[in-house]
């Protein structure tokens, strides 16, 4: 088994799989500044979202820590925070100092300073060519795997998701951990049903209870809307799959865990701790928020296993697309990096497993996933707790 | 000489996730009155059950009688229970099993 993969080693310490030139809308104001800018200039990402504005406390708060938890994010090389205004709980500077704690290359482009769209395209688009010229020359190194932060996650699944991909994202899972990597998972929609087994799972009684509370949280926020989860949980697409009910649908998705102990849970966006081991994050069912969240944790690569077939793809955190439903993959198999649906026609799950750590550790070295190079951008999505005021 | 192709397989297959489990998976689409191979996970022995109804693409059929209110058992936990009368090979799904959570008519 392959024991690490090229990395570029950050003054922090984290390990990147890729050098981007991060473009940050701190606002729904700047995104098409950063979109102009990411148009422009090779080798930049622009992330780009609706909040940043009129919104309650809590979730300013929210968004702050997930668009700084992306600037920390290893696989930004550099990045550029662009904001319109001043907005007091996300201000452009506030977001930028915290990412300049890193030791990375950091610019702040202020729209109304600047002179206006035009003119912070135009001063934004300088900055960008110029940090390529700054990270661009660093080498990858190898490192062990214990470098590796390795996201987890599910979508449109069906039954074959629990007796197959997820399996195999499981075991991949337990490989990264026996290394000593951590490995963050979400989705506390997922875990709904599934508590008699993180009771079990859990490394502690603090974490079991700390995920039990994210649950049942999530439960009486549901009830307290007037209506009950059936109808939106399992969703149409789950039920056509043969899923029946949440239950069902949980458990098939903790299948992604593999079988090492739950070290630790965090809520969402929020930075994991240095314990190498399986990690759970408080998150929506919703896979542009739970990724979004993942990505903020500091996850360099995503393993995203899908049933019926997915086009979800993180700008910065590398989004990697397996399924095991031989159909999924005849319909799919433009954007789905790796079929393992020959584990119903034999092949072990060993076998399937370590060709997905391949695919996952060859990704991590360079090697483009099919949606990286269509520039698929499609999957930011900050989860929020209130109403906008 | 010719060689000659294997019979296609006409026994459908079904999984069987964990010992304890009331329903099977079926792999790939089934119909009415067709045969199933059912293999528990990590066990050499196969179950044979016959369709009672046409199933959908990987849905799940019973692997016995199953009575209204009883708990359907899948990787050997509690995934809902049954809303009516199931028999064995009939199609499990939402038409006849419910879930015990995030419901404003029960208490969880």
């Amino acid at each position: 088994m392959r024991d690490g993969f090229y990395g570029y080693v950050r003054d922090d310490g984290q390990v990147g799989i890729r050098n981007y030139v991060l473009l940050l809308s701190g606002t729904l104001y700047a995104n098409p500044t950063c979109e102009r800018v990411a148009h422009t200039v090779q080798n930049t990402i622009p992330i780009v979202h609706p909040l940043g504005r009129c919104q309650i406390a809590p979730d300013l708060a929210q968004t702050f820590r997930t668009l700084v938890g992306h600037g920390i994010n290893p696989n930004a090389g550099a990045v550029i925070v662009v904001d319109h205004f001043k907005e007091a709980g996300c201000e452009a500077d506030a977001i930028a100092h915290e990412i300049a704690q890193t030791g990375k290359p950091v610019e702040v482009v202020n729209i109304r300073n600047a002179g206006g769209v035009v003119q912070a395209t135009a001063q934004a688009t300088n900055l960008a060519v110029a940090l390529n010229r700054t990270i661009t020359g660093q080498q990858r190194d190898k490192v062990t795997l214990d470098r590796l932060v390795y996201g987890i996650n599910c979508g449109t699944s069906d039954v074959t998701s629990g007796l197959s991909h997820n399996r195999c994202v499981g075991w991949v899972a337990d490989r990264i951990i026996e290394a000593g990597g951590r490995v963050v998972g979400a989705e506390t929609t997922e875990m709904m049903g599934g508590e008699e087994l993180i009771r079990e799972k859990a490394k502690t009684p603090a974490v079991a209870d700390k995920l039990l509370g994210y649950i049942a949280k999530m439960e009486r926020e549901i009830l307290a809307c007037g209506v009950d989860l059936r109808g939106s949980q399992p969703t149409g697409d789950n039920m056509a799959g043969g899923l029946s009910t949440i239950e069902e649908k949980s458990l098939g998705a903790m299948m992604k865990w593999g079988t090492t102990p739950i070290v630790g849970a965090v809520d969402y966006a929020e930075r994991i701790g240095r314990e190498g081991g399986l990690w759970l994050m408080d998150t929506p069912g919703h896979g542009g928020e739970s990724i979004t969240g993942i990505a903020a944790a500091g996850a360099q690569i995503m393993s995203f296993a899908t049933g019926g077939g997915h086009t979800i793809n993180h700008p910065l955190m590398i989004t990697m697309r397996l399924t095991g439903n031989r159909e999924s993959w005849s319909r799919m198999e433009e954007t789905t990096d790796v079929n393992v649906s020959d584990m119903f026609d034999g092949t072990t799950l060993d076998q399937a497993g370590e060709r997905l750590l391949n695919e996952v550790l060859d990704i991590c070295d360079g090697k483009m996933t099919k949606a990286e190079a269509l520039r698929e951008w499609n999957a930011f999505a900050i989860t929020r707790c209130g109403p906008s005021v | 000489m010719t060689q000659v192709a294997a019979e296609p397989q006409t026994m459908l297959r079904a999984l069987i996730v964990h010992p304890d489990d009331n329903v099977a998976n079926l792999i790939g689409p089934g119909q009415r009155g067709q045969r199933v191979q059912c293999v528990v996970e990590g066990q050499d022995q196969i179950e044979t059950i016959d369709l009672v109804d046409d199933l959908p693409s990987n849905h799940k059929l019973a692997r016995r009688d199953i009575e209204t209110g009883e708990p359907i058992v899948k990787y050997g936990l509690i995934i809902g229970k049954a809303s009516r009368p199931i028999r064995r090979g009939q199609h499990v799904h939402a038409h006849n099993i419910e879930s015990n959570r995030g419901r404003g008519d029960l208490k969880s």
